[in-house]
C-alpha cells in the first residue's frame, strides 16, 4: 500500500515537472514573427490599412459631414465630435476631447491618421518578408500603402501644420519623444510616395477590387496637396509656380487615358449606393452592409440626428437658375424662396415647404433646429421611406474622398490663380455647372470675377461634403465667414461665431499627445 | 460579534477579589497559572498522566518578600507554564511569605510554601490542585449543580465529566446535573462552541456554572495558507472574520461581508441583483494594474462570491508577507474562505429565513415639473449665447405644455420619472443545513435559495440555488480522505438594450430622461414625446427600455474538491489535493423593435428598429491541484514545523457567440429564429502556473517564534526565461508576556510583538502582454466594392521583457489581549514598496495609435498602519462589546520613469497617489466683464458667472500646464465599529463604517445641467449665479454641453467621497429554550435588521459609495435594506 502511494506521489511531482507546460500560445491572433507567409495574410493586413479610413477621426462614422458644421454652411446644435466648439472659436487644445463621438475631432483625427500610418508603415516594413508573391501585386500592394500613407498625412498636415514624420513601423523609442517635423518636409514626403505610387497603380480596377487606389487617385491627392500648397494659408508670397504645379496636377487626372473620369449625369443619384464608383469617382471610402460593422452612419446623421443642420447662409447661396444670385435675380422671390433656385439646393438640402419622406416640411419639422435637414449622401428623400434607420443603424453609401468634379474645380481655382481665367478655366468650370443644369458663367469674367464664381462653385457643388472648411482656411476666407451670427431658415439669430485669425486656421495639438511627447510644441496663440 | 460573558474561571486580578467574599460554597473559584512541571509530583498523580514526566526536573529561583501565596503562584506560573488550581480564600487563609530560592525544586518550593496546611496533586501535565487538607482523599461525596448560558439561561445538554475518569452527566433541560465524585476531583463542563471550563470540587456540593461562548482566545485556530495556526502564535498580519459576526444581515455574496476589516477598504458600488460583487482592496492600491487580492476557498483558487455566505465558516486574510506562500499573486493580498464542515455528533440542522424590502438611498434630485423644466433650459441656453429665438422651446410651446396638462396629461405629462420605474425591492433567502459525525465521517450539507427583485420595475431579478456538501472519512488510522462540493447556480435579468452592461447603459439613459417625456399613448403603446428637444433624437422611453426584450444571464459554477491525508513515518503528513473549477456562464440577449410614438400625432420614434439576438458562452475549467509535506516536531523547549509543497494550476477558458438579425417581430427570440446577418465567433486561451514552496516554523519555549517562507513560481503569463520568480518572507514574534525578566502586570494573557519581511509577486496582465501579434478578424476588414476583404492589423505594443512586479512588504505589529481577552487591542504598521509595478502605459498616438504596452514601469509605497480595539463586557443581565478598527494607508508613486500618465481628469505620476486626479483649481466665479478682460481663460465666451480659474504658469493663457494634482479617489482612511448590547433574550448589534479622505469627481448627465440634451438637478434652480445672485455657489446656469469653459476638469466638481454610515443594526430575540423547546426546536432566533438606513455624507447627489472609478452617475444605486427572519436550530 505504501509503496503504491509513494509511487503515485512521486508519479505527480514528476508530472508537474515537465519542462514545457508553460508554453502557451494564443489561438486567435498571429505573432509579428509569424504573421508575414502568404499573399493572403499580406493583402489582409493592406485591408486593415484601408479600414483604417473608416476610423471616426477620418471618414468614419458621419466626421466628414459634421465637419460641413464648422462652415457657413450647417450647424450642430450639440457638439458632435467638437466641431461646434471649432465653429465658436472656443476650440482648445484641453476640450476638443469633450466631443459626442468618440474623443473629439481634435484628439480623433490626429490619432486616428497616426493610426493609418502606423499600418501602413508596418506593411511597407515587413512586406518584403513574405517569401512568394508575385512581383507585379507586390509593387501595387506597396504603391497602395503609399497612396494611403500619403492620404493619412494629408489629414494630418492640412489641419495641424507640423506633425512627427513617421515612416518605418511602431517603435516606442525611436517614435516616442520625437517633436514635429516642418509640414514642408511633410509634404515633401507624401509628393514622394504618391509620385512613387503612381506608375505602379492601375487605372481601373475590376470586381471585388474596386475601391483600391487607383493612379487617378494618387494623380488627384497630389492636386489636392499642392493646391493647399498654392492657397493663400501657405503660399503667402503667391509664388505662381505653386499654382501652376497645381493646375498641371489636376490636368493629369484629367488627361488620365483609360481611367474614364467624368461627370455622372444624375447630381442626386451620384450620391446613392445604387450609383457608387461609377466615372465620377477617383477615390471613395467603401461602406457596406454585407457584414456588421462596415458601414457609416450618415443616414442617421442627416436624417434622423440633424447634428449637421444647414443654415440659412447655405440656402442663400444658391444662384437663381438664371445664374444670378437671389440678390439679383428677377426670378427670386421672397415669398417662395426657395423655387426657381440651382437644382442642386433641392438635391443637397431638404428646406421648408419641401417634400421628405412623404411630408411637406415646416420650418419646425421635421427639422427643427434649423428648419433644414441634408439630403446629400443619405437615401432619403420627398417619398416616404419603410427602410428608416435606426440608432445602430448604418448605412452602405460610398463616401467620396475625391471626385470628378473636384478634379475640374481644383484646376480651374489653379489656373485662374497662375495664368488667368482662360477658356480651359471656363470649360471646367462649366462642365460643372452643366451637368448641375445651371447655365454657364458668363464670358469676361474678370480673373477676381472667376475666383468667386470659382469659390461659390466650389460652396454649392460640394456642398455638405466636408470640404468646405478647408477651403476657407487655405483661401483665408475664414476670419470673414466664421466671424458672424447664423441664422435658421425663418432668419432668426441661433448663435455668434468667433474666429480668431491668429489662432483658428490651425488646430492645437491635443493635449493628451502633448502629455505624452512632451517633445510636440503647440500650435500659435493655443 | 464575540459575546463574551464574565468568566467563572478567571484569571486572577483585582476585579475577581471584589467578588470572592460572602459567595455560596457553590462559588469556588480557582485561578489557574502556568508552571513549569515537577518530579515530584508526577510521582503523585496517577499513571494516566504519565506523560507529564517528559518534562521533569525543573528548577527554579524566586525571590519574594512578603507576598501572598497566590501572587508567588503567579510568578511561579511565569516561569515555568504550570496553572494553579485553588480556592482563593483557603490560599490567602494562609497569608503571606518570604520566598528566596536558588534553582530549587519546585516541589520543595511547594512543600516550604503549603507548609502542610494544604496539599497539591498534579491533575494534568501542566496543572496543579492545591487543596484544603482537610478535604483531600479518596472519599466521594454526591455534587448537583446548575449549569447556565451567558444570558444567564438554564443550559440543558452540556456534559458535566469528571476529569480522568469516565463519570460525567449532562445537563438536563432546566441546565441541572447531579454526580457522585471524589471529593478532590476535577471537573471539567463542556458544549461545542463554548469555552470549557475545569472546577475543582474540593469538597464542595453544590456549583453554579456559567459557559461563554468561544471568544477569540489563544487557542483560536485560524487558516492560513496551506495549514492552520494558532492565533497567539502566528507572526503575520492576519485578519480574521468569523462569519457568525454576519449573521442575518441582508448580504448576498461574500465580498459585502468583509466591510469593516482592519486594512480592507470594501467598496461595494449599486445594488445590482447579481452583479453586487464589492471591490476589496487590501492596504491601498500597490499597483496601477489588476488590484483585486487572491481568493481561495478551502485551499483552491475560486471566486467568494460564488459560494453562499450562508456556507462560510471564516474568512482570513493575509495583509502582509505571510501571504508569500501564495507567491506570485500575493501582492494584492490573500483571502482564505473556509467553508463550514461536519462536526462530530448527531445530526444538527439549522435552517434560517430572512425577507428585505429595499429602496435607494441616493438619488440626483431632479427637476421633474415639466414648466419649470422648459423653462430652466430655455434660460441656460440664453445665458450662454444662444438667441433667444433659437431657444429650444417657444413660449407658444410652454403655454401649449401648460394647457396640455390640464386636457391630456398622458400626452403633457408632469411625473417623477425615478418614481415611475424605481419600486421597493424585495430580498429573500432560505438556506439550511444538515451536520453531524461520528467518530469516523463527518458529513455537511448546505442548501441556500435566494430570491431576489431589484428596485426596478422590471429586468432585475435575481435568484441563486445554492448547495455544499462535504463530507470526511477516517478511513484509517493513517489516512483521512474527503470530498467537498461547492454548487451555485444563478440566473439575473437586465434590461434588453446596451450590451455588454446593459444595465449600466440603462442607466445612461435613465439619467438623460426628460420630464416631458411621456409613459404611454391613449392606446396603449410606448409614448415619446410631444416635442422634439434638440439632442434627443432617438427616445428612449425607460418604460420600454426596462420591460420589453430580454437580456438573461445565467450562471452555473461548481468546485469540486477531492483530498487526502496520509500519515507517513516520523508522523510526516502528507496531504494531496484537487479541485476542479468548472463555470459555465450562459447569456441570452434578445434586443427587440423598440420604437415610440408621439403622443398626439403617433408619428414613430425608431429606437431600434434591427431585432437582433445574441447569445454568449463563456466555459472555463480551472484545474488545480497541490500536495504537501507536513512534519512537526515537539523537541524539548523547541518546536519545529516544516512543510514543503507543489502545485499546479491550469486556467482554461473557451468563449462562444452567436448572433442573428432579421427577426419579424418580438415574438420569437432564438437565435435560430433569426434571418440575417448571422455571425459566430470564438477564443479559448490557456494560462498554466507551476510553483514549489516551503515553510519553516519554529518557537522556543512559545515564546520566540520565527516563521520562514519560500515560493518559486513559474508563470506562462511571461517570455520563456522570465518566467520564474522566488518570493521569500522572513517573519518573528516575541511573547513578551512569557517572558521571565519582564514583569508584565497579571491582566496581560498575551503581548506580543511581530515583524515580517518578504516579496510577493503579482502576474495579473493580460495573457500575451509579452508578445507583439497581429490581430485578425471582423474588426479590420474591409470591403470592396460590397465584398468583404479579411483584414489583419497591429493594434497594441508589447513588451518582450515584461515580468513579475514585485512587493517588498515590512509589517511590524504589536497585539495585546487582558484580562483573558475583554480587551484586545492589536496594532500594525506597514509599507509596501512595490517595484517593476506592471503597468498598461499610454504612448503617443503618432506610434501607430496603439495601445500602450504593459511594462514593469514604476515604484509606489503604500504605508499605513491599523488599529484594533474590542472590548467586551457585562453590567449584571446586561452584556456589550465595543469594537473598533480603523485604517490608513497612504499612497505614493515614488517613481515612474520620469513620466506622468494622464488621462482625462486624472495623472499618475511620481510624488502623488495613484491616479489622482489633475484639474484646473477654480478660484471662483467671475462678477464683472473687468475681471475676465484682465484673466487667463478658456474662450472668449466666457462671461460673468463662469468659473474662473488659476493661471498657475502666469503664462496668460489657460492650457494644460495649469492643472494641479489634487486629491485621489481612493481613501486615506477607512474605519469601521460595533456597538453590541444584550439584555437576556435580546441582542441589539450595531455595525458602523466609513471611509475619509477620498474624493469623487461626478460629472455629466444630472452632475452638471442639460449635459447634452439631459435635464437638470433642482440645486440649479436657486443655488445658480445671477447678476442678483452673485453669492451663489455655481455658475451661472447654462448647459453643459454649450459652456464646456465651466465643465473643464476642475477643482469645482471635486467632491469628497468621505463617509460614515450605519451599515447594519440588528435587534435579536433568542425565545427562551423552554419554549423553543416547546416548538421541538433547539434553538429558535427572530430578529429585525436595516441595513444602510443612515449615512452620513458630504456629496449628497449619489451614494458616496459609488464605483470609484467611474466618473458619472450612471450606476446602479445603493439600497437601503430592511429585513426580518428567523433562525431555527433542531
Amino acid at each position: 500500500m505504501n509503496k503504491i502511494l509513494f509511487a503515485c506521489i512521486l508519479a505527480v511531482m514528476i508530472a508537474g515537472c515537465s519542462k514545457h507546460v508553460l508554453d502557451t500560445e494564443p489561438n486567435n491572433s498571429y505573432t509579428e514573427s509569424t504573421y508575414w507567409t502568404s499573399d493572403k495574410n499580406a493583402l489582409a493586413y493592406l485591408s486593415g490599412c484601408y479600414q483604417a479610413l473608416t476610423f471616426n477621426g477620418l471618414f468614419g462614422y458621419a466626421t466628414p459631414l459634421w465637419e460641413e458644421t464648422a462652415t457657413p454652411n450647417a450647424y450642430d446644435y450639440g457638439n458632435s465630435d467638437g466641431f461646434s466648439l471649432i465653429a465658436l472659436g472656443t476650440q482648445n487644445a484641453t476640450n476638443a476631447s469633450t466631443g459626442n463621438i468618440t474623443t473629439g475631432i481634435i484628439n480623433g483625427r490626429w490619432s486616428d491618421a497616426y493610426g493609418g500610418v502606423g499600418r501602413c508603415n508596418t506593411f511597407l516594413d515587413n512586406i518584403d518578408k513574405v517569401p512568394v508573391l508575385d512581383t507585379a501585386l507586390r509593387a501595387r500592394m506597396k504603391a497602395e500603402a503609399k497612396f494611403l500613407r500619403a492620404l493619412f498625412y494629408d489629414m494630418l498636415e492640412t489641419y495641424y501644420g507640423d506633425v512627427p514624420l513617421i515612416l518605418d513601423e511602431p517603435d516606442l523609442t525611436a517614435q516616442g519623444n520625437l517633436p514635429r517635423t516642418p509640414r514642408a518636409q511633410v509634404v515633401q514626403q507624401m509628393l514622394k510616395d504618391l509620385d512613387e505610387a503612381v506608375p505602379e497603380l492601375p487605372v481601373k480596377y475590376t470586381g471585388s477590387d474596386i475601391g483600391r487606389a487607383t493612379q487617378g487617385a494618387a494623380l488627384g491627392l497630389i492636386a489636392r496637396v499642392l493646391l493647399f500648397e498654392a492657397s493663400p494659408l501657405n503660399n503667402t508670397g503667391n509664388d505662381l509656380s505653386k499654382w501652376t504645379a497645381a493646375a498641371q496636377a489636376a490636368q493629369a487626372v484629367m488627361n488620365l487615358t483609360g481611367a474614364g473620369y467624368g461627370l455622372f449625369p444624375d447630381y442626386r443619384g451620384l450620391f446613392l449606393p445604387a450609383n457608387e464608383d461609377k466615372q465620377e469617382t477617383v477615390f471613395d471610402v467603401q461602406y457596406s452592409l454585407v457584414s456588421p460593422g462596415l458601414g457609416n452612419s450618415f443616414d442617421l446623421i442627416d436624417r434622423s440626428y440633424n447634428t449637421n443642420a444647414p443654415l440659412l447662409d447655405l440656402a442663400n447661396a444658391y444662384e437663381c437658375t438664371d445664374g444670378l444670385p437671389i440678390t439679383q435675380s428677377p426670378l427670386y422671390d421672397p415669398s417662395d424662396p426657395y423655387n426657381n433656385r440651382d437644382p442642386r439646393m433641392s438635391k443637397t438640402i431638404v428646406y421648408p415647404g419641401a417634400k421628405f419622406l412623404g411630408a411637406i416640411t415646416t420650418a419646425t419639422s421635421p427639422f427643427q433646429i434649423t428648419g433644414y435637414g441634408v439630403k446629400k449622401y443619405s437615401i432619403y428623400d420627398s417619398t416616404s421611406s419603410t427602410n428608416l434607420i435606426n440608432q445602430a443603424g448604418k448605412s452602405e453609401t460610398n463616401y467620396m474622398v475625391i471626385r470628378y468634379a473636384d478634379i475640374l474645380l481644383m484646376y480651374a481655382e489653379a489656373q485662374n490663380e497662375s495664368v488667368g481665367p482662360d477658356a480651359s478655366v471656363y470649360n471646367a468650370v462649366n462642365q460643372v455647372r452643366t451637368r448641375a443644369g445651371m447655365p454657364a458663367l458668363p464670358a469676361g469674367l474678370t480673373q477676381t470675377q472667376m475666383r468667386d464664381a470659382i469659390h461659390l462653385e466650389r460652396r454649392i457643388e460640394l456642398a455638405c461634403e466636408g470640404f468646405y472648411y478647408t477651403d476657407i482656411r487655405r483661401w483665408k476666407t475664414a476670419e470673414q465667414v466664421m466671424n458672424a451670427t447664423i441664422y435658421n431658415s425663418r432668419d432668426q439669430p441661433i448663435v455668434t461665431r468667433t474666429f480668431n485669425a491668429a489662432r483658428d486656421y490651425w488646430w492645437p495639438i491635443p493635449q493628451t499627445q502633448r502629455d505624452l511627447d512632451a517633445n510636440l510644441s503647440q500650435n500659435p496663440n493655443y | 460579534m464575540r459575546r463574551d460573558m464574565p468568566l467563572f474561571l478567571t484569571p486572577y486580578n483585582k476585579f475577581m477579589k471584589k467578588q470572592i467574599p460572602g459567595k455560596s460554597p457553590a462559588s469556588i473559584y480557582l485561578h489557574c497559572f502556568f508552571l513549569m512541571r515537577l518530579t515530584i509530583l508526577l510521582v503523585i498523580i496517577s499513571t494516566l498522566h504519565a506523560s507529564a514526566f517528559v518534562n521533569a526536573q525543573k528548577h527554579v529561583t524566586i525571590n519574594v518578600h512578603q507576598e501572598p501565596l497566590d501572587r508567588i503562584f503567579t510568578v511561579i506560573q511565569k516561569k515555568t507554564g504550570y496553572r494553579f488550581f485553588f480556592n482563593y480564600g483557603d490560599v490567602r487563609k494562609l497569608g503571606k511569605s518570604d520566598l528566596k530560592v536558588t534553582d530549587a525544586l519546585l516541589s520543595d518550593i511547594l512543600d516550604k510554601l503549603l507548609d502542610g496546611k494544604m496539599s497539591y496533586r498534579i491533575i494534568e501535565p501542566d496543572m496543579i490542585v492545591i487543596t484544603d487538607k482537610d478535604q483531600a482523599g479518596p472519599g466521594k461525596i454526591d455534587i448537583s449543580g446548575t449549569v447556565y448560558t451567558e444570558k444567564g439561561e438554564p443550559f440543558p445538554g452540556v456534559s458535566v465529566q469528571v476529569k480522568g475518569s469516565k463519570a460525567g452527566a449532562i445537563t438536563n433541560e432546566r441546565g441541572n446535573f447531579s454526580l457522585t465524585v471524589p471529593a478532590d476531583a476535577l471537573l471539567e463542563v463542556s458544549y461545542v462552541g463554548y469555552e470549557t471550563q475545569q472546577i475543582a470540587v474540593q469538597g464542595a456540593r453544590k456549583f453554579t456554572i456559567r459557559l461563554s461562548p468561544v471568544s477569540a482566545g489563544m487557542n483560536e485556530v485560524v487558516v492560513v495558507g496551506y495549514g492552520t495556526s494558532k492565533k497567539a502564535n502566528l507572526t503575520g498580519s492576519l485578519a480574521t472574520l468569523d462569519m457568525k459576526e454576519k449573521e442575518n444581515t441582508p448580504i448576498t455574496n461574500a465580498s459585502q461581508a468583509l466591510h469593516g476589516m482592519p486594512g480592507l477598504w470594501v467598496n461595494q458600488a449599486g445594488a445590482q441583483p447579481g452583479l453586487d460583487v464589492a471591490t476589496i482592496r487590501i492596504r491601498g492600491i500597490g499597483t496601477l494594474n489588476n488590484n483585486d487580492p487572491l481568493v481561495l476557498v478551502d485551499g483552491i483558487e475560486y471566486d467568494m462570491n460564488e459560494v453562499n455566505p450562508a456556507f462560510i465558516e471564516s474568512i482570513t486574510v493575509l495583509k502582509d508577507a505571510s501571504a508569500a506562500i501564495y507567491g506570485s499573486r500575493a501582492a494584492n493580498g490573500v483571502i482564505l474562505v473556509t467553508t463550514k464542515a461536519g462536526k462530530k455528533g448527531k445530526m444538527q440542522t439549522d435552517y434560517s429565513y430572512s425577507y428585505a424590502t429595499q429602496k435607494p438611498t441616493y438619488l440626483p434630485d431632479v427637476v421633474w415639473d415639466p414648466i419649470q423644466y422648459m423653462q430652466m433650459k430655455d434660460q441656460a441656453e440664453i445665458n450662454q449665447g444662444t438667441a433667444a429665438a433659437s431657444v429650444d422651446y417657444t413660449q407658444a410651446q410652454i403655454d401649449q405644455y401648460k394647457q396640455g396638462m390640464v386636457s391630456d396629461p398622458l400626452a403633457y405629462p408632469d411625473i417623477n420619472w425615478f418614481k415611475t420605474v424605481l419600486k421597493n425591492g424585495y430580498l429573500q433567502q432560505h438556506n439550511l443545513r444538515f451536520s453531524g459525525g461520528s467518530d469516523k465521517i463527518s458529513y455537511n450539507i448546505g442548501l441556500g435559495y435566494m430570491d431576489q427583485d431589484g428596485i426596478l420595475i422590471a429586468a432585475n431579478h435575481a435568484n441563486r440555488y445554492t448547495v455544499d456538501i462535504n463530507v470526511s472519512a477516517n478511513a484509517s488510522e493513517r489516512l483521512k480522505i474527503g470530498a467537498d462540493l461547492i454548487g451555485n447556480f444563478r440566473t439575473y435579468t437586465e434590461p434588453a438594450f446596451g450590451a455588454p452592461n446593459p444595465t449600466n447603459y440603462y442607466f445612461t439613459r435613465l439619467m438623460r430622461v426628460l420630464p416631458i417625456f411621456g409613459t404611454y399613448t391613449h392606446d396603449g403603446r410606448y409614448a415619446s414625446t410631444v416635442f422634439g428637444t434638440p439632442g434627443r433624437n432617438t427616445i428612449e422611453n425607460p418604460i420600454m427600455l426596462l420591460k420589453e426584450g430580454s437580456y438573461n444571464n445565467q450562471i452555473q459554477r461548481t468546485l469540486l474538491k477531492l483530498y487526502a491525508d496520509y500519515r507517513l513515518p516520523f508522523n510526516v503528513h502528507y496531504n494531496i489535493n484537487f479541485g476542479v473549477d468548472r463555470q459555465n456562464a450562459y447569456t441570452t440577449n434578445f434586443v427587440p423593435y423598440l420604437v415610440t410614438y408621439n403622443p398626439v400625432t403617433l408619428a414613430p420614434n425608431n429606437f431600434n428598429i434591427n431585432p437582433a439576438s445574441t447569445n454568449w458562452d463563456n466555459d472555463n475549467l480551472n484545474l488545480n491541484f497541490y500536495q504537501t509535506l507536513n512534519w512537526d516536531k515537539r523537541i524539548s523547549d523547541h518546536s519545529i514545523s516544516l512543510m514543503a509543497g507543489e502545485s499546479y494550476n491550469n486556467f482554461g477558458s473557451n468563449a462562444f457567440n452567436g448572433h442573428a438579425e432579421g427577426y419579424f417581430d418580438n415574438t420569437l427570440t432564438d437565435l435560430a429564429a433569426g434571418s440575417t446577418n448571422m455571425t459566430a465567433s470564438g477564443t479559448s486561451t490557456k494560462d498554466v502556473l507551476v510553483s514549489y514552496f516551503g515553510r519553516l516554523s519554529y518557537s522556543y519555549k512559545d515564546k520566540y517564534l520565527l516563521e520562514g517562507i519560500l515560493r518559486y513560481d513559474g508563470s506562462s503569463r511571461f517570455a520563456d526565461g522570465r518566467r520564474w520568480g522566488t518570493f521569500p518572507s522572513v517573519s518573528a514574534g516575541w511573547r513578551i508576556d512569557k517572558e521571565t525578566f519582564i514583569q508584565l502586570p497579571s491582566a496581560f494573557d498575551l503581548l506580543k510583538l511581530r515583524a515580517s519581511w518578504g516579496k510577493l509577486g503579482n502576474q495579473a496582465v493580460p495573457l500575451y502582454s509579452y508578445l507583439n501579434t497581429v490581430n485578425i478578424g471582423s474588426a479590420y476588414s474591409y470591403s470592396f466594392n460590397n465584398t468583404v476583404s479579411s483584414g489583419a492589423a497591429t493594434t497594441a505594443y508589447n513588451d518582450p521583457n515584461l515580468s513579475w512586479e514585485t512587493t517588498t512588504d515590512y509589517n511590524g505589529g504589536l497585539d495585546i489581549s487582558l484580562w483573558k481577552g475583554k480587551l484586545q487591542a492589536t496594532v500594525d504598521v506597514f509599507k509596501r514598496r512595490t517595484s517593476g509595478i506592471l503597468m498598461a502605459i499610454q504612448i503617443p498616438a503618432q506610434i501607430g495609435e496603439l495601445k500602450g504596452p504593459t511594462e514593469n514601469v514604476g515604484v509606489v509605497d503604500n504605508t499605513g498602519y491599523e488599529i484594533g480595539l474590542l472590548h467586551h463586557n457585562n453590567i449584571g443581565n446586561v452584556t456589550f462589546e465595543v469594537g473598533g478598527n480603523i485604517s490608513y494607508v497612504k499612497n505614493n508613486v515614488v517613481s515612474l520613469r520620469d513620466q506622468s500618465i494622464i488621462s482625462t481628469n486624472r495623472i499618475t505620476e511620481a510624488g502623488h497617489p495613484i491616479n489622482s486626479y489633475y484639474l484646473y483649481q477654480a478660484t471662483g466665479i467671475y462678477q464683472t466683464q473687468a475681471q475676465i478682460d484682465g484673466s487667463a481663460k478658456f474662450s472668449n465666451a466666457v462671461k460673468p458667472g463662469y468659473l474662473q480659474y488659476k493661471d498657475q504658469d502666469k503664462s496668460g493663457t489657460l492650457d494644460g500646464n495649469d492643472r494641479i494634482v489634487v486629491g485621489s479617489s481612493s481613501p486615506k482612511y477607512t474605519y469601521g465599529f460595533n456597538l453590541n448590547i444584550g439584555y437576556k433574550h435580546f441582542q441589539l448589534t450595531s455595525f458602523w463604517q466609513g471611509v475619509q479622505g477620498g474624493s469623487i469627481y461626478p460629472s455629466l448627465n444630472f452632475a452638471w445641467p442639460f449635459n447634452n440634451g439631459a435635464g437638470v438637478t433642482k440645486q440649479w434652480i436657486n443655488g445658480s449665479w445671477t447678476p442678483t445672485n452673485t453669492t451663489a455657489k455655481l455658475p451661472i446656469l447654462t448647459t453643459a454641453t454649450g459652456a464646456t469653459e465651466n465643465f473643464q476638469p476642475s477643482t469645482f466638481w471635486l467632491r469628497s467621497a468621505s463617509y460614515l454610515r450605519l451599515k447594519d443594526l440588528q435587534l435579536r430575540y433568542d425565545l427562551p429554550d423552554a419554549l423553543a423547546s416547546k416548538l421541538t426546536a433547539h434553538k429558535i432566533a427572530v430578529f429585525i435588521d436595516a441595513n444602510n438606513i443612515l449615512t452620513f455624507a458630504g456629496y449628497k447627489d449619489f451614494d458616496p459609495e459609488k464605483n470609484e472609478t467611474n466618473d458619472n452617475l450612471y450606476e446602479y444605486p445603493s439600497v437601503k435594506t430592511l429585513s426580518c427572519g428567523l433562525n431555527v436550530t433542531f
